[in-house]
């Protein structure tokens, strides 16, 4: 006998192969390219926004052509997979025990070669914290690429929506901080918690009121991830000189 | 000849030490003596001093045996003076002597053994039969080289070949003759190396004697002497073409010069003469546009009169090559594959990278007004329909095309590819685009095709392993070793998602999965002049993110982007094949070409040395195949190939090795190409002048004039006879004699 959800998934199954085409193009996520790995840590608190993946991975999916997986996968910095991750996502609200030589050199390499993470302190407090501790981890793996404000026209502001403001839960900063090595930016951090505006539950109810924005905030919120993410997926490709006087014309409009 | 005695003179070299041969003399006289006081009493004086006196000469004629006395005599024999007579047999010779009559071959051959054209020069008799009277002469034909004729030869005496050095001939010719008188136009030595007219190496010791054929004044012609153009340029930058312009015997004309790429015009100019012989260089300036081979041609119009037509036009062969590599790649959607090729390319300092990344689909839903969004249009009428030629390697990644990209515009990638651009496609779930990409114009062009119905696969991850092909291909060798780079290849990182193609007839795999079945990954072909492949793949990236996870560079990645690139745009450094072309070969000589082929030295086994199966072939202009040889020239991999091209064109040259292909085009140059026959008089009377001669004029007796050069010419030789005495038999009959008397004396005398 059949259950009730099964029949139901045979059903849906059925109506989605009458959908498409015999040879139509691959279904987004049947195939998806894209997926979000967070890193855990000892100490602190490493999963302060547990359920955000669901909500921005529907605005990517809805929004650009990315192929994304609402999957969201974990891993520790020793693990070998660290360099299948296309995406490392990191947050936390209190101060992590320092990393071992070992996961700072798994760190460094994974984003020397490549690799993107990018990391979000959820209690919003400068010098305390996660954001200390993240700060101290960054100076240690690349002594002579401090963080730095990312400027205007950064490549993350452009990739997809032309930003002009930081959304997030809070409000601490009106800008985004980053490790630039040559072109590329492997490590973007924020502190006005991104994901916290992104986190809903299964009912589709908001998690947390963005403060002071209200839903404004967090669309610009949702604009910053969609940015961060095709960014990480396609570098400076914005800077390319055939992109200029677009972008220039519609800052101007 | 006449002979004169010189001297006579007596030399000795004693077989003995003289003081011996002395004493021997002493104790003769001393014998002699006490025969003489012995038989005086017997015979009386007179007798006894007789017999005394034979013994006396017999032992004197001993002494003078052993004194081994010669004579020499010296006699000095005379013989008239040799002059050489050089017979200018250029193909120059053969054109008109003046207007359209007999050829200045004619014209010297009469000269020789009499004729309407020789003039007085030779009296009433023939020039050559007035001088065999009275000298030696010797005969020389020069073309290319000297060659040494006999008189009989001179009728049947035909024009051809290039005009040789008078310079190398008359040095050899110096020391052996005491004149030389050359019959030429003057044109001898154009086409080859100058013959340094004025130059001070002529033999002084040998005066020349010129005699002028044809006629300057009437000879008319236009002739592109010199063609200066680069033979490398770069595609896109401006350069300067000079050509040479010559006139002979157009005055105040003004005639159009033309340049053509190929057989298209690129531009004409106009040039004008004011005066009879004058040279003009008249500079154009050309861009080329398109990567490749560019016979460009200097030309004028034939004009009336002329004499010859076929040096109205030069060629050379010109390479465009890229300053950059141009690359245009279209991405479907941001993907870490994309990301990691973008790094690689822009990694690469000779790459220049215009990529599209499809942001959003017609599917996508934009929340924000035009101002808030960062998305361009997609230029696809102005990339595939303008400008693609402007780029060498088209990269279509995960690219749904039948989304964006209508027939005319998969045509013309089509048509890119076959006229020498390079494509490349890269995998991931919309590489088929719905299957659409087998029957597409891009279908056409791809070695490979779709294997079954579901063309992507995920999940399983798979590594990949080198097929024999691979083994040896330059695309896949990232390290020199064949046995490490096997091994590199065996232990990259698992992909994991694969499209499932079939490899075509056209196609080769050089990576397979190493999953079984496998499955073509890395697939290469060719298609018309350009190169394709296939990547069937969106998970090369972990190449490059897998190889540092296990504590390794990202070297390989970058390596195997890079001579991806460098393959499919030909980039002659990583061609396992590589030509080198003569210099200006011209028809109806055999042209050379030397190749150098990239074996696979360790063989398939990774063991023992092979040679492969090259196959060379030589197309003529009309496309024909020609006959060819090709023969190994000792080193590994070399090799040298050969045809005989019997008409100026632009050859094709194709090499085809296991590891790759190449094909170049060869111009062979006419034989009149660059020929410039004007007679040139003053290039004798240079001779002339710079070795002491003088130049003849056709009213001139020729008899009258040699003689005062070779007047002082001294020429014979001496004979020198050394005669030893003892090997004389009168010597030894004088012997005989002297004993034989006194024996028959003492008899006589009642000695014995």
């Amino acid at each position: 006998m059949i259950s009730r959800r099964t029949f139901l998934r045979m059903g849906f199954a059925f109506s989605a192969g009458l959908s498409l085409k015999r040879h139509g193009l691959a279904a987004g996520g049947a195939f998806p390219q894209f997926n979000i790995t967070q890193v855990r840590y000892r100490g602190g608190q490493w999963d302060p926004n547990p359920q955000f993946t669901d909500a921005i991975v529907e605005e990517l999916e809805l929004r650009t052509s990315v192929s994304a997986s609402k999957e969201r996968r974990t891993i520790t910095l020793t693990e070998p997979d660290l360099f299948s991750c296309p995406f490392l996502y990191m947050a936390g609200k209190y101060e992590f025990d320092p990393w071992t030589s070992q996961e700072r050199e798994a760190l460094k390499r994974y984003l020397t070669f490549g690799g993107f993470l990018m990391a979000e302190d959820a209690m919003g407090i400068r010098g305390f914290g996660f954001d200390a501790a993240f700060r101290r981890e960054m100076k240690q793996i690349f002594p002579i690429h401090e963080m730095q404000k990312l400027p205007p026209d950064h490549s993350v502001f452009q990739s997809f929506y032309l930003i002009n403001s930081i959304g997030g839960r809070q409000k601490i900063n009106a800008y985004l901080e980053g490790v630039v090595i040559d072109n590329w930016t492997p490590v973007i951090y924020s502190q006005n918690d991104l994901s916290g505006a992104w986190s809903r539950d299964r009912f589709g109810k908001w998690l947390n009121e963005c403060v002071p924005g209200g839903e404004a905030q967090r669309l610009a919120a949702f604009k910053l991830g969609v940015n961060i993410i095709v960014y990480s997926l396609t570098s400076d490709y914005k800077k390319d000189l055939v992109h200029h006087p677009f972008i220039k014309r519609r800052q101007n409009l | 000849m006449s002979t004169s005695y010189l001297m006579t003179r007596l030399s000795i070299a004693p077989i003995v030490p003289l003081w011996l041969l002395i004493i021997l003399l002493a104790a003769g006289l001393a014998i002699a003596f006490m025969q003489y006081r012995v038989i005086r009493k017997r015979l009386g004086p007179r007798k006894a001093f007789i017999l005394s006196l034979l013994r006396l000469g017999t032992f004197s004629l001993i002494i003078l045996f052993a004194l081994n006395i010669s004579v020499t005599s010296k006699k000095e024999h005379r013989t008239p003076p040799a002059i050489a007579i050089l017979l200018d047999t250029s193909q120059s010779m053969g054109l008109p002597a003046k207007d359209a009559g007999e050829s200045r071959l004619d014209q010297a051959r009469q000269i020789l053994l009499g004729g309407p054209l020789s003039g007085s020069l030779g009296g009433p008799k023939p020039l050559l039969t007035s001088l065999d009277e009275t000298y030696e002469v010797r005969l020389y034909a020069l073309s290319e080289s000297l060659r040494e004729l006999e008189e009989k030869e001179l009728p049947a005496l035909n024009p051809g070949g290039k005009g040789g050095s008078i310079n190398d001939a008359l040095k050899k010719l110096a020391g052996q003759v005491s004149l030389a008188i050359v019959l030429s136009d003057g044109t001898t030595g154009l086409n080859s190396s100058s013959p340094g007219l004025t130059d001070t190496s002529l033999p002084k010791d040998l005066p020349v004697l010129t005699i002028p054929v044809g006629d300057a004044d009437t000879y008319r012609d236009i002739v592109i002497s010199a063609l200066k153009a680069p033979h490398v340029a770069f595609r896109g930058r401006e350069l300067t073409i000079d050509a040479t312009i010559t006139s002979r015997g157009y005055k105040n004309v003004t005639i159009p010069v033309l340049l053509k790429d190929g057989s298209k015009l690129v531009t004409a100019k106009s040039v004008h003469f004011t005066r009879s012989r004058e040279s003009v260089v008249v500079s154009f300036s050309f861009t080329p546009d398109e990567i490749g081979t560019h016979m460009m041609s200097v030309s004028s119009p034939p004009q009336v009169g002329e004499s010859i037509t076929s040096n109205n036009s030069i060629s050379v062969l010109m390479r465009a090559v890229r300053d950059k590599t141009r690359v245009l790649l279209v991405s479907g959607n941001p993907s870490p594959n994309y990301r990691f090729m973008r790094m690689a390319l822009k990694n690469d300092p000779s790459v220049d990278l215009l990529s599209f990344v499809i942001l959003r689909t017609p599917s996508n839903v934009i929340n924000v007004p035009l101002q808030e969004q960062s998305l361009i249009p997609f230029p696809v009428d102005t990339l595939f329909s303008t400008e693609l030629k402007a780029f060498d390697l088209v990269i279509f990644d995960n690219f749904p095309f039948h989304v964006y990209l209508n027939q005319k515009h998969l045509e013309a990638i089509r048509e890119f590819v076959g006229s020498g651009g390079a494509f490349a496609l890269i995998g991931g779930p919309n590489m088929a685009d719905g299957g659409r990409i087998a029957s597409a114009p891009l279908g056409e062009v791809l070695p490979v095709g779709l294997s079954q119905e579901e063309d992507y696969s995920r999940g399983s991850s798979s590594g990949v392993r080198l097929t024999s092909a691979g083994a040896a291909h330059p695309l896949t060798r990232l390290l020199p070793d064949k046995m490490l780079n096997l091994r590199l290849w065996n232990e990259m990182p698992s992909l994991d998602g694969l499209n499932l193609l079939k490899v075509k007839g056209s196609g080769t795999a050089l990576l397979e999965s190493a999953v079984s079945p496998a499955h073509p990954i890395l697939t290469v072909g060719s298609y018309g002049k350009g190169r394709v492949l296939t990547l069937a793949t969106d998970f090369s990236w972990k190449w490059d993110a897998g190889m540092v996870a296990r504590g390794g560079g990202n070297w390989a990645y970058l390596r195997f982007i890079e001579r991806t690139v460098r393959w499919l745009t030909k980039d002659p450094g990583i061609d396992p094949i590589s030509m080198v072309l003569p210099d200006r070969p011209e028809e109806g000589q055999d042209a050379e070409i030397k190749m150098s082929i990239g074996e696979d030295v360790n063989g398939p086994s990774g063991s023992a040395r092979t040679r492969e199966p090259i196959l060379f072939s030589v197309f003529s202009p009309q496309g024909v195949k020609l006959l060819s040889q090709l023969k190994a020239s000792g080193a590994p991999g070399e090799y040298t190939g050969s045809f005989h091209p019997e008409r100026a064109g632009i050859y094709r040259v194709r090499v085809e090795s296991r590891t790759g292909s190449l094909e170049e085009s060869l111009v062979i140059g006419g034989r009149m190409e660059a020929f410039d026959a004007a007679p040139d008089h003053e290039s004798l009377r240079s001779i002339s002048a710079a070795t002491g001669g003088k130049v003849l004029s056709a009213s001139e007796d020729v008899l009258k004039e040699i003689a005062p050069f070779v007047a002082s010419a001294k020429r014979g030789f001496v004979e020198e006879r050394e005669v030893p005495l003892w090997s004389l038999p009168y010597a030894l009959a004088l012997i005989v004699a002297f004993l034989a008397g006194e024996w028959y004396l003492r008899r006589r005398w009642g000695l014995a």
